[in-house]
């Protein structure tokens, strides 16, 4: 287990470092941040695009620069940001909890969806409850998720005013921006849950213990669910990279204070701490989500043991 | 007797129950500057604000009229204009108790134009200025290194708003960055980056405490959101709404939509450096093929203003008696033949992709390039790139857009940085007669003279077809009933002292 | 085949991908008006009269003809990026999964890579940097997805390259390019077709998300997405503009995830229950 985890952890190490050299490299390609400060309100000339990109440190090669952020990286310190002058690392902790919530909600809101949809589909399967659920599932797929958000504002927060339209105020203006992407993740959820539960439940062990004279409900919830969780989980695990993209659009509509506005900004201001900092942050939570994914195996199906 | 002391002690208190600030606006706007401090600036979405926070020496009222500030009147010391003198409002203090004085000024504007306003974009503005020097402690003088005749609107706004040396010397530079404090009616309390910004009313304000308490600025960058966060009834005033959804807005009970014209002139540069267009013949097909008063009377719903220049009609050099090209289609497709430009042949047009309404203007000149027989493609672009990568190495197509106007209400902004020769965002066009125009045109104060050349300019501009002007943008304002006494900004700099809020 | 064109889900998704791609060859036939001609005095036209069955949108364009010619754009979006990264994806899992090793090891390091990078910010890096167009867009899409079949095809010869099959073929004499392809790529290619269809409805969707984000096409060449995105501040005003691009999308979503489902249901034999 111990030596399991060395391994996935020195993994991550080369990951990290994977993206953070293809983030920096690529950023830098697009553009200078000194000329972007100057976004059409006057001309710089060559002089002060020079002392600012000395001020930067853009004017060091590309290794020496980001040598400097590993270095940084490894004290935890993220560098300075271009545009605000704040530390990236705490702009990136003061945006984490936002896009933390919004993530994890949408998460569980597509799985307390899906888990019984799924079910319910699974065992019924072929009958009217079967087709509409894999109805809802389709539909789910169809729609841009900008496009879910922008309708769901209007009908719940502008028509019935019910809930917040944008902001992060509280628990209310979570639910919309948590909806639009929990509904679209609920629907792959939902399918996925449902085949594979069909699969486990043609297993044979699963008719062993009917055999024996299990009841059907303890079947289903007691043997076959748990390990028809198995693909799920890993399908989440995987994902979890996608729901954070559709995270950057949904975050934009709402206008959600997440680490997704911020990369956006960064991007558009050539804030190369900025995203280099958010995008490290994002993909250390990622693996992480995908370290717990790989555990939690053992949790729900007991046969897995870590070498 | 008694009685009518009593009613005059009953009308005293509630006269001065009612000049309490009171009551929360709340105003969305798309863009969060991200920093607050003057020299960092260069967006209008910090003029919004900042005039709420900051005071300049000379102040610009919703009229657009230069009137006194934190300066009650200056004059040149000497014939030669080479220094301005500024004798300074007494009694100020900033908001957290330092006081206004000349020192101040000083300390300001050392700093713009110092090496720590060199990291920003605002020094270039004022390079006219050599140095502020302290006469007494409330007069100063601003000595000359050339002569600039747009120096006093400048004084108005961004770069030029006084700081506090005591607070932004003692703090380090995010704290003024995050924190920002200034002589100005409102405070800054809260700042949640890409989320709100909140303010209080300053009581001790110099031109008197506004109405309003509290004022709370919210981003949010999707139009569409910010519309609904006014018709639901959460926001009482809503910035940039698109003409897309002017409709909606005037139709939900509560709200009005006021439109106000900008000094922002939306136009298409021409590439004159690219085929064909770098042929006098082939862009006065153009601009005659394009039909910008059908495009304003639809796609506009006649919220843009015609317009032959470069410039809004509020600018200095503006010439009333030019006249847009007219649309004629037979004289475009005649122009062309004659340019021996066959039919079919391809032209490029560039925008930036993130605006709906550029987008669908764009759409349509490039359906009536289209009509006259050219074949037209779109390009679209981030905002960055364009600007600061397209544009200055001109590999912009053979037209692109632009959007340009300036706060100084003064042409010499747009004509000098995209008509001289050798400019940042000039990187193709070059003239020497209107090279000598423009430098002549800065080199006086004679602003009589000064709108003459300009409007010469102007002349040759609108002759050469540098670029063609498509309409002068009206930038379009929610308002909800319940707010009294806005006055929707054309220069986009709000002034909210005389706002209130009943509930 | 017999039991197909029995099975309502293969019938609908395959009549239904079917018409979009009629749509798309025969567009300039079937379109009543030009789809970028602009016409500005039929700005918002209301839909169902005869000049314009479904509207116009805000510059006037006939909406039925952007939807006809828009199958073009939005089927060479979904099918190209899905097939860029389906190709390169498989030889990728191939390679990895068949000679395992230091191959493997650096090949699914550099999938891991790819799955912790939020696929829109990599897109709005790559484009900052590559600028925008249709064939761009295909290219980013590909090079963000070709990680999910790499990840399936590699699975997949895992589990293939150790059945007697395979071992029997190797001892038999059989070169690696034989047994990779004859043996192992018709295996893998189940699994590969399933994910591919429903990868053309997913990219689809996402050149609208970029549209909205300001990273579209060219907006005069009639993309759904991009109509849909255009057309979102219209909703109140004209709901035709944004709805029947909409619609369009969701129907051919929905053809070919029922397309693919079917696909799964009758090639994954564990699931003939």
């Amino acid at each position: 287990m111990l030596r399991y985890l060395l391994r996935r952890l020195f993994q991550s190490i080369f990951v990290l470092i994977g993206i953070t050299l293809f983030v920096s490299f690529t950023i830098r390609l697009s553009g200078d941040p000194a000329v972007a400060m100057f976004q059409g309100a006057s001309a710089p000339t060559a002089e002060q695009l020079a002392t600012i990109r000395k001020q930067l440190g853009t004017d060091r090669p590309f290794l020496v620069q980001y040598g400097a952020f590993l270095a940084g990286l490894v004290h935890g310190d993220l560098g300075t940001s271009f545009r605000s002058g704040q530390a990236v690392s705490s702009a990136v902790a003061s945006r984490f909890p936002a896009t933390l919530a919004l993530a994890l909600t949408s998460l569980l809101l597509s799985l307390a969806l899906a888990i019984p949809l799924g079910v319910i589909a699974a065992r019924r399967r072929g009958s009217g409850s079967d087709l509409a659920i894999r109805v809802f599932s389709l539909l789910g797929l169809s729609f841009p998720n900008f496009w879910l958000g922008i309708m769901l504002i209007l009908i719940f927060a502008v028509k019935l005013r019910w809930l917040p339209p944008s902001g992060y105020s509280g628990p209310d203006s979570l639910v919309l921006p948590a909806l639009t992407l929990g509904l679209i993740l609920a629907s792959t959820t939902t399918r996925l849950v449902r085949s594979s539960l069909l699969d486990v439940l043609g297993e044979q062990y699963v008719t062993t213990a009917r055999s024996k004279g299990i009841g059907e409900q303890r079947v289903l919830y007691r043997h076959a669910l748990r390990t028809a969780l198995i693909p799920i989980v890993t399908y989440i695990g995987l994902q979890f990279g996608a729901l954070l993209g559709g995270v950057v659009i949904v975050e934009q509509v709402f206008a959600w204070p997440g680490l997704g506005s911020l990369a956006l900004n960064a991007i558009s201001f050539r804030d190369y701490p900025t995203l280099q900092g958010t995008i490290t942050v994002l993909a250390i939570f990622i693996a992480a989500i995908n370290l717990v994914v790989d555990l939690s195996y053992a949790l729900l199906d007991p046969r897995i043991r870590y070498a | 007797m008694k009685k009518r002391i009593l009613a005059l002690v009953a009308a005293a208190i509630l006269g001065f129950a009612f000049a309490q600030p009171s009551g929360t606006l709340t105003i969305a706007q798309a863009q969060d500057p991200q920093s607050w401090d003057p020299i960092d600036t260069f967006y209008l979405a910090w003029g919004m604000i900042g005039s709420s926070i900051f005071d300049g020496l000379v102040h610009r009222d919703l009229n657009m009229k230069i009137g006194p500030g934190l300066a009650t009147s200056w004059e040149w010391t000497d014939a030669s204009n080479s220094r301005l003198r500024f004798h300074l409002r007494q009694g100020v203090t900033f908001q957290d108790g330092e006081p206004f004085n000349a020192d101040a000024v000083k300390f300001t504007f050392d700093r713009l134009l110092g090496p720590e306003g060199a990291k920003g974009p605002q020094q270039a503005n004022y390079t006219s200025i050599d140095h502020v020097e302290v006469v007494d402690p409330y007069t100063v003088d601003f000595v000359m290194k050339s002569p600039d005749p747009v120096l006093i609107t400048k004084l108005a706004g961004y770069g030029a708003m006084i700081v506090p040396p005591k607070y932004v010397t003692d703090n380090p530079p995010e704290t003024f960055n995050k924190m920002p404090i200034g002589t100005g009616p409102f405070k800054v309390t809260e700042y949640v980056p890409d989320d709100h910004l909140t303010l209080v009313a300053n009581p001790d304000y110099w031109g008197g405490a506004p109405k309003v308490a509290k004022v709370i600025f919210r981003f949010i960058p999707e139009p569409s959101t910010r519309v609904a966060e006014l018709q639901a009834g959460r926001a009482d005033i809503v910035q940039g709404v698109p003409i897309s959804l002017a409709d909606s807005v005037s139709k939900t009970a509560g709200v009005k939509l006021e439109a106000v014209g900008s000094p922002t002139v939306n136009a298409l540069r021409f590439n004159t450096c690219l085929a064909p267009t770098d042929n006098l013949k082939v862009r006065e097909a153009i601009a005659h093929a394009v039909d910008a008063q059908g495009i304003i009377d639809s796609i506009l719903q006649g919220y843009g203003i015609p317009i032959a220049s470069f410039q809004s009609s509020m600018s200095l050099g503006y010439d009333p008696n030019l006249k847009p090209y007219s649309y004629d289609l037979e004289l475009a497709k005649k122009l062309l033949q004659e340019a021996g430009v066959a039919a079919g042949a391809p032209i490029s047009i560039d925008v930036i992709g993130t605006d709906a309404t550029n987008l669908e203007v764009a759409q349509a000149v490039a359906s009536e390039l289209e009509a006259v027989g050219l074949k037209p493609t779109l390009g679209t672009h981030e905002t960055n790139t364009y600007y600061n990568d397209l544009v200055p190495k001109n590999t912009v197509g053979n037209l692109y857009y632009s959007g340009w106007g300036g706060w100084t209400l003064d042409f010499d902004n747009t004509a000098y940085l995209l008509y001289h020769t050798g400019q940042f965002w000039n990187p193709c066009y070059s003239n020497a007669k209107l090279d000598a125009l423009l430098e002549e045109e800065r080199a006086t104060y004679d602003q009589a003279k000064r709108e003459t050349i300009l409007q010469q300019i102007a002349g040759i501009e609108h002759d050469d077809l540098i670029d063609l002007p498509l309409y002068q943008s009206k930038n379009l304002w929610g308002v909800a009933d319940r707010v009294q006494g806005f006055v929707a900004p054309a220069d986009d700099r709000n002034d909210l002292t005389n706002v209130s809020v009943t509930n | 085949m017999k039991r197909a064109l029995t099975n309502p889900s293969f019938l609908l998704g395959a009549g239904i991908v079917l018409l979009v791609v009629a749509a798309a060859v025969f567009a300039p036939a079937l379109a009543p008006h030009q789809p970028t001609a602009a016409n500005l005095r039929a700005r918002l036209a209301a839909p169902f009269q005869p000049a314009y069955l479904l509207g116009a949108d805000a510059i006037g364009r006939d909406i039925l003809s952007r939807i006809i010619f828009g199958a073009r754009i939005s089927l060479v979006v979904g099918v190209a990026s899905v097939a860029i990264a389906a190709v390169i994806g498989t030889i990728i899992g191939l390679l990895a999964g068949y000679f395992g090793g230091v191959l493997d090891a650096v090949l699914m390091r550099l999938a891991d890579i790819q799955l912790a990078f939020p696929f829109i910010l990599l897109a709005i890096t790559v484009i900052a940097v590559i600028g925008p167009g249709l064939w761009k867009l295909i290219l980013v899409m590909a090079f963000a997805q070709w990680v999910q079949y790499a990840r399936i095809v590699r699975g997949q010869v895992l589990s293939i390259r150790e059945t007697d099959y395979v071992q029997a073929a190797a001892s038999l004499g059989a070169g690696h390019a034989r047994i990779v392809v004859r043996h192992i790529l018709l295996n893998a290619l189940t699994p590969v077709t399933v994910l591919a269809t429903l990868g053309i409805a997913n990219n689809i969707l996402l050149e609208a998300g970029l549209t909205f984000l300001g990273l579209g096409v060219d907006p005069t060449i009639p993309s759904w997405g991009g109509m849909l995105a255009d057309g979102r501040n219209y909703i109140e005003r004209a709901w035709w503009v944004s709805t029947f691009p909409g619609l369009a999308i969701t129907v051919t979503v929905l053809g070919f995830n029922l397309l693919g489902d079917w696909l799964r249901d009758t090639l994954d034999p564990r699931l003939q229950t």
